[in-house]
Order: structure tokens, then C-alpha cells, then sequence
């Protein structure tokens, strides 16, 4: 008897891409022999090891099953079509579905005796995935202790290089990987650390464009970013989403820590609805920051993500914990939920992820009437000791480490209240670190009524160009 | 490996996911069949996501999904000879991380993708595809690449 064998498109790849193959057989069982002698791929596909069809292929006879007839037994005469159809069944497993190896049942002893944690809790671990927004200070602890924790996938988001002076509090990242992308470095250590875990590298800004899609696909987000702009932008898109943010900020020696946008829980914008004026509070570049401190709070990131994952203990929502390592010191404040939220409130008005550099004032340019001179023109001005005063802006830190000599110090952040101090009569020339702060200074200033310049390219092209002794961070 | 569809034909496999919750929600991926299907490295380009019912009884609809045999019979059919074919499956993991479950991997075919989609309080979440290896004994994920 002549019958046709009809391949789903899932097996014809092991039958020389032939959708048809005709065969001699009495019953289903000689067809099915018939076609593995000319195809022994799909053995192993169709049957389990001992011979028997598996249980997630069906057979047919033209139109009926061949289980409802007599199985492989089941004739077949000239002209039938025989047909192998995938039972196609799946679907999400009713317990957290990660299985631990022995090796990583050995690796996690100390937290699956914990009866909080428990075989399943490590499972969960494992099939959680969170995101830390940057490889730097706080994400290094960060990262490295949910690791070790054996959560299962940790994406990591950032686009810098390793830089020498990341190395004083960065500890993901060593000597050796300076110059190189931190999230390789990230990746080597991480994966040094816990093979079993799974690192995915995003070298990528995160953009308002990218936010929503990326952060759907972890379970919690950690925010250890640097600026207003992209705290803003996890916060909303934390919000947007529906995953809870465990975030932590370090400035010089505090910091800050609290979750945010939990169910029911505020957002940062319930903290503070709007960022501060750009350049009023310095970055850690601009103000330092103790090397240890992103350890202490990256660190408490850490446990509070660990919490989240596992549903245990007491979530730090709707409470901001302030750490001051010189007062060796916490505090902890409440945190209310504002009805009137523009994100998380009773009614939103943003409902996607907005322009955040407008939104804290960084697409400001200076205003064109800002007059502006290079650091030669700087320089000509003192060798020929015109009358004008030198303005510093910068913070009392980067003044003492290097500076232009005849400078006057008065921070951008003090310089509204002290402009009183200053003579209208005299000419200012303002510098900062790279020319930023100073323009805001120069505006600030003309518009009291003085006579101010802006130092392009600030103490940083004084270095460069006029005085290379300086060494300014 | 990769597997390629329009973006709008990935909102439609997320609505019909989203729009099953608490059920599991199922359909065919059809597509051309590649040349090399079995490689590992094969990219399967998705032209037309097909809605079916979850056969599953009503009793574990929400972790359990089941493709009727005799309606993937009658698409295989359908598109014979054309060089097209079921290229894979959809289905959604409600309130379950979209990594496949051992179940998954018992019942899975080679060659094909298998996108599953997370569901979270009837919002499609996280999406992502899945190869099983040819030995039967683990998925591969691949990325899902949307393309306009």
C-alpha cells in the first residue's frame, strides 16, 4: 500500500525540507518505521527512547486519530494520507518555575535556610530580573550583591567608559578596565562572581524612547543614576509601568534612599515635584562624594530589591531614609502619596514618558546676550592688569584644588544672595569648571544691572591651553 | 537565531494576550520557512500572527494552553505548497515571567519559535522568544527584532 506521510513545517527541516513523502505500509507503525529509514532525524523527534510515539505528536488517518483507532496498529490502505500534526500545549508552570542545580543548592545554603527565603524564595530569586540604571557607584554594590543573591537576570544600563577617577568607589570595575565599557567590565565581574546568574549589558542612554519597552521587561527597577533628568525619567516610567523603584542618591557625604512608586506607595515626584534650578546642586564630578558612601547605599538598594522580589519584611515605601556618614546618622521621614500627582495621582496628565532635559531646564541655552571671552583673552586681560574681578562659581572643594590665581570664590548656589555684596561699578569676568555654571552666573549677574563676562570653556581650557601645572579633575 | 515581525504585528499578538487574561491566550506565527530551519542561527521571519482558541478544559485555563490538532492540521494545509508555514506559537504566561516552564520545554517542537508573552493584571508585559535546542533538553532565547 502506497500511502502519503504529511510533515508539519517544524519537522520538514529533518526530512530534506519535503512536506510529502510517500511510503509502503500496512499499518501507521510501518509508515512511521518506513519514513525514519529514509529520514533518522525524526526519530528522535516523533518517538521517546523506548520506541514510543511521544506524547506531544499526534497521527493521523485522513481524518481521524489514529489514538482513537488502534494506535500504531491502526491500517492504512492505498492512498491514505497519514498525518503528523505537533500537539501544541504549554503554558506557565503553577509553582515559581526556576529548579536549582545542586551546585547552586550549595552556593545559596545560608539563604535557603532562612525560613523568610526557603527553597522557594531562592527559586523566585532566580526567576526575577531586575534593572540597575548605571554601572557606577551605587550600581557596583548594587549589582554585585544581587548577583552573588542569585537573581536570575540583572540588566544593567549605562554608555560610559571606565574612567581612573571612577575607581575610588566603583568597585565593579579594576585597574585594569580603565578605558574600556564599564558594562564589559560589569559583565567580567559579575559573571566571575555568580555564573549562574544572567547579565544583560543595555549600552544605551536611557531615553524616553527606550524607557517604557526596557523597563517592561524587568520585575524591579534600581535607580542609581547621577542626574535630575534621567531620575525624573525612571521615575515616571517606574510609574508607567508598574515597577516598584528602589532608589538611592549620594551627594559628597548623605545619602538618600526609599522606594518609590510602589501600588499604592509615592513617586519621586510626590518628594519633590520639580528639579532643582540646573547647577544649583553640583554633581558628585563638580561636588565629590565619599568613596564608601555609594557602598552604603547602593548596598541598602540592594536589600531593599531583594525584599521586593521576595515579598518579605517592610518595603521602604512612603518613607526617605537620610544617611550623613560625617554624623554617622539615619533619619527617617515620611513620605505621603500627592493626590495630586502629575504622574501618580488620581488624574495623570503624564501618561508617557516626557522631554526631561527641558523639563529640568538643560535645554536652556545661555541667552545669546551673554558676552563671552576665550582664556587668551583671559589671560592678555591679567598680564596687562586691567581692573576687573576674577569670579569663581564653582564649590569651595574644586577652589581649593586648583584655581586661577586672583580668583574670587562665591559658589553659583550662594551668588543670589551675595550679589549684594559685589560693586556695580566694577567688570566681572566669570569662570566655572567648563563654562556652564559661569553662563548662568553671567546671567544672573546683567541681570542685577552688572557688567559680566563668561570665561568659554572655564578653569578646565585655563589648564589646557594657558597654565598646564594645574591639574583640575 | 532571531525572530523577525512588524511592530504592529507584535501589538496585535500583546492585545490578544492581554485581552485572554487570567487566561492563557494561544495562536500560530506564520511566516516563510526558512532554508536551515533546524539551525541554531535561523531567523524566522513572522508575516501573520493567527488568533486560535485555548482547547485547554476551563479548569486550568490560566497555566495551561492547548493548540486543537485538527486546526493547525487545517492550516498546515492551507498554506501547502505555498512556502509558507506555521513557523511557530504564541502564547502568554498571566502573572508568570515570560521564560519558558518545564511544561513548556516537555511539549515544545523543535525548529520553531515559541514567543511567550508575560500578562500582568491584563497588561501585556514582558515578550520574549524561544528556540527548544534539538536535543529536547533546554530553550535558547532569541530576540525578537520589530521592524516599522
Amino acid at each position: 500500500m502506497t500511502v502519503e506521510i504529511r510533515l508539519p513545517t517544524a519537522l520538514r527541516a529533518f526530512a530534506d525540507k519535503q512536506e510529502k513523502i510517500s511510503v509502503e505500509a500496512k499499518n501507521v507503525g510501518e509508515a512511521l518505521d518506513a519514513l525514519f529509514a529514509k529520514h533518522d532525524r525524526l526519530k528522535a523527534q516523533l518517538l521517546s527512547p523506548d520506541g514510543k510515539l511521544r506524547s506531544f505528536v499526534n497521527v493521523y488517518v485522513n481524518e481521524d486519530d489514529a489514538r482513537d483507532k488502534q494506535g500504531l496498529a491502526t491500517p492504512v490502505k492505498d492512498g491514505d494520507t497519514v498525518l503528523i500534526v505537533p500537539a501544541i500545549a504549554g503554558g506557565a508552570t503553577l509553582t515559581a518555575g526556576a529548579e536549582l542545580s545542586k551546585e547552586e543548592l550549595r552556593r545559596y545554603d545560608r539563604h535557603v535556610i532562612l525560613p523568610e527565603v526557603g527553597l522557594a524564595g531562592q527559586k523566585k530569586l532566580k526567576s526575577s530580573a531586575v534593572l540597575c540604571i548605571g554601572a557606577g557607584g551605587l550600581g557596583s554594590p548594587l549589582a554585585l550583591y544581587l548577583a552573588a543573591a542569585g537573581v536570575g537576570r540583572i540588566g544593567l544600563v549605562d554608555f560610559d567608559n571606565v574612567d581612573e577617577s571612577n575607581l575610588q568607589r566603583q568597585i565593579l570595575h579594576d585597574t585594569s578596565s580603565v578605558g574600556t565599557s564599564k558594562l564589559e567590565s560589569a559583565k567580567k565581574r559579575l559573571a566571575a562572581l555568580n555564573p549562574h546568574v544572567v547579565v544583560e549589558l543595555h549600552e544605551t542612554k536611557l531615553t524616553s524612547a527606550n524607557a517604557i519597552e526596557l523597563f517592561n521587561k524587568y520585575d524591579v527597577v534600581a535607580d542609581g543614576t547621577d542626574n535630575f533628568s534621567t531620575r525624573y525619567l525612571v521615575n515616571d516610567a517606574c510609574v508607567l509601568t508598574g515597577k516598584p523603584n528602589a532608589y538611592g542618591s549620594i551627594f559628597r557625604f548623605e545619602g538618600q534612599l526609599s522606594v518609590f512608586g510602589a501600588k499604592d506607595g509615592p513617586c519621586y515626584r510626590c518628594l519633590y515635584p520639580e528639579p532643582p534650578p540646573p547647577g544649583l546642586v553640583p554633581s558628585c564630578a563638580e561636588g565629590g562624594v565619599l568613596g564608601v558612601l555609594p557602598g552604603v547605599i547602593g548596598t541598602m538598594q540592594a536589600i531593599e530589591t531583594i525584599k521586593l522580589l521576595l515579598g518579605i519584611g517592610k518595603p521602604l515605601v512612603g518613607r526617605l531614609m537620610l544617611y550623613d556618614a560625617l554624623e554617622q546618622s539615619w533619619r527617617t521621614l515620611k513620605v505621603k502619596k500627592n493626590p495630586a500627582c502629575p504622574v501618580c495621582g488620581k488624574n495623570p496628565t503624564i501618561k508617557a514618558p516626557i522631554d526631561y532635559e527641558a523639563f529640568c531646564g538643560l535645554k536652556e541655552k545661555p541667552v545669546t546676550a551673554i558676552p563671552e571671552m576665550t582664556v587668551e583673552q583671559l589671560k592678555a586681560m591679567l598680564d596687562k592688569n586691567e581692573k576687573f574681578v576674577l569670579l569663581d562659581v564653582r564649590e569651595p572643594r574644586e577652589y581649593e584644588a586648583a584655581k586661577i590665581p586672583g580668583s574670587r570664590l562665591i559658589p553659583l548656589g550662594d551668588l543670589p544672595n551675595r550679589a549684594a555684596e559685589l560693586d556695580k561699578k566694577a567688570k566681572y569676568v566669570v569662570h566655572c569648571r567648563s563654562g556652564g555654571r559661569s553662563a548662568r552666573a553671567v546671567a544672573l549677574l546683567r541681570e542685577k544691572g552688572f557688567d559680566a563676562t563668561n570665561v568659554a570653556g572655564g578653569i578646565l581650557a585655563w589648564a589646557d591651553r594657558i597654565d598646564p601645572s594645574l591639574q583640575v579633575s | 537565531m532571531t525572530l523577525k515581525a512588524a511592530r504592529a504585528l507584535s501589538e496585535t499578538v500583546a492585545k490578544a494576550c492581554a485581552g485572554a487574561y487570567p487566561d492563557e491566550a494561544c495562536g500560530l506565527l506564520l511566516g516563510p520557512v526558512p532554508d536551515g530551519f533546524d539551525r541554531p542561527g535561523r531567523t524566522v521571519a513572522v508575516d501573520e500572527a493567527r488568533a486560535l482558541p485555548n482547547g485547554w478544559d476551563a479548569s486550568a485555563k490560566t497555566n495551561r494552553y492547548l493548540i486543537d490538532p485538527r486546526l493547525l492540521a487545517k492550516v498546515e494545509s492551507e498554506l501547502s505548497g505555498s512556502g509558507r508555514g506555521v513557523v511557530g506559537f504564541y502564547h502568554s504566561h498571566p502573572d508568570h515571567p515570560a521564560w519558558p516552564s518545564p511544561f513548556d520545554l516537555k511539549m515544545a517542537w523543535p525548529c520553531l519559535s515559541y514567543w511567550i508573552v508575560r500578562v500582568d493584571d491584563g497588561r501585556a508585559a514582558d515578550s520574549r522568544s524561544w528556540q527548544r535546542t534539538e536535543d529536547g533538553r533546554s530553550f535558547v532565547e532569541e530576540p525578537i527584532v520589530l521592524e516599522g
